[in-house]
């Protein structure tokens, strides 16, 4: 039997929806439970279900804006990854409340200290893996992603809570309770190696644009290349000027590193000014990107992991909610699905992505092997 | 002669990464992040006092003596 397990239930009662889990389950001796839930359970009803029915695991997990399990994208659904004691060695979970203040991280940074008896600098950044589940409408992604690196090596890899679109309340859950305006940080041993995959269906072009003027508590830009946001964008791209939003899908900016681009991604104008799904520093050069083909993307950034590692037995894709509407807009969202048929699979559709910092339109994918 | 700014990069890396090419990568991916992108500052390139203090500021909280 394969150490990590995933199942899901479409039940539209709680009761019923849990109880299915918990019967797929029964054979399983269940270390860990990672759960992803549609906004449309009750967030305090469903979070204590689930403790209540597996009070034996450490449960965490949050609200979604879409779920995805093996071979399949889900709506109205919760999907579930099951760790055994053979998958992972040990788990800490921490809550950071009010996650607009950052420095709230260090106390749960002191608590996986008192944990693991070990600082968080001197964590063996190959045996310790950190996800990170935050609200997705607290606009603290940044903040908190940046605490997170200056106190630590070990990578944090996540996604920003969401509620179906409709962009009134998200929700994390730790162990029976439930909270918003926070994040919940695992910190876990598995017990074998662990990889990441981060994949945005992007290229870079030749246009670049420089951020003059911004009003970071808004994540937006006023001025780009000494001109007002919206003018400067789409100049760039040779379109006119009230046209921007239909190019936000397909050509976001990249912060560039490397040839790798950590995509900002435009969400409205607003009198010139251009707003964004994440911050853009004051200075910041960002490129304009051209999208390509997320599928054959996708494939390939696992295929290409799983020929570099070898076999893998689990993987959570931390997928944009920008990303499931381009595929829902195409009709695709079943051919990505099965992009992951092979693989036991959990995810859900973000508010934004998390690895080393916030991102948008991207995939970010923990694999176990 | 190197400017301010890179010399306080290059201790932060170090310091970071004792080393380690992973590290040493992450910790500049980090710092693109953060605004300050290593590769666009040059020995030529003009003081930036924002950036001093931010880069002071993460020196203090890694424990990197500049």
């Amino acid at each position: 039997m394969n150490n990590i397990q995933t199942f899901y239930s479409q039940k539209n009662d709680i009761n019923e929806a849990v109880f299915e889990l918990k019967n797929h389950l029964s054979k399983f001796d269940t270390k860990v439970l990672l759960f992803f839930a549609s906004s449309c359970y009750e967030p305090h009803a469903l979070s204590k279900a689930m403790k209540d029915s597996f009070s034996e695991s450490e449960v965490f997990g949050c609200t979604t804006a879409g779920e995805i399990t093996t071979g399949k994208m889900l709506k109205n659904s919760i999907v579930v990854m099951a760790f055994n004691k053979d998958a992972i060695d040990d788990i800490s979970i921490g809550v950071v409340e009010n996650v607009n203040d950052s420095e709230n991280v260090r106390e749960v940074f002191k608590s996986f200290e008192s944990h693991y008896h070990q600082t968080m600098r001197n964590l063996d950044i190959e045996k310790y893996v950190g996800l990170i589940l935050i609200d997705g409408l607290a606009l603290a992604e940044e903040d908190i992603m940046d605490k997170i690196g200056d106190l630590t090596n070990v990578t944090f890899i996540g996604g920003s809570a969401g509620d179906d679109l409709k962009f009134t309340a998200t929700y994390v859950f730790a162990n029976g309770k439930t909270y918003n305006n926070a994040a919940i940080l695992a910190l876990m041993k598995p017990k074998k190696a662990f990889h990441v995959v981060k994949t945005q269906s992007f290229c870079s072009s030749n246009e670049t644009l420089i951020a003059n003027k911004v009003i970071p508590e808004e994540r937006a830009v006023v001025e780009f290349n000494g001109k007002p946001a919206a003018q400067a964008y789409t100049e760039a791209l040779g379109a006119k000027t009230d046209n921007a939003n239909n190019y936000f899908m397909t050509n976001p900016l990249g912060l560039m590193v490397g040839e790798e681009p950590y995509v900002r991604s435009p969400r409205i104008v607003e009198d010139n000014k251009m707003k964004f799904y994440c911050n853009v520093i004051e200075g910041m050069e960002l490129n304009v990107l051209k999208s390509t083909d997320m599928i054959q993307d996708t494939r390939e950034a696992l295929a290409n992991k799983i020929k570099e590692v070898g076999p893998i037995s689990g993987l959570i894709n931390f997928h944009c909610i920008l990303r499931t509407l381009e595929l829902e807009q195409k009709n695709l969202t079943s051919e990505y699905g099965l992009v992951f048929k092979n693989v036991p699979t959990i995810g859900f559709s973000t508010y934004g992505e998390e690895y080393i910092g916030h991102v948008n339109q991207t995939s970010t994918i923990l694999l176990f092997k | 002669m190197a400017i301010k700014v890179k010399i306080m990069i290059n201790a932060i890396i170090e310091h970071q990464s004792k080393g380690n090419p992973a590290i040493a990568k992450l910790t500049k991916t980090k710092l693109i992040l953060k605004g300050i992108n290593p590769d666009k500052i040059t020995d030529t390139s003009i003081e930036d006092q924002a950036i001093i203090s931010k880069l002071e500021a993460l020196g203090q909280e890694l424990g990197v003596i500049f």
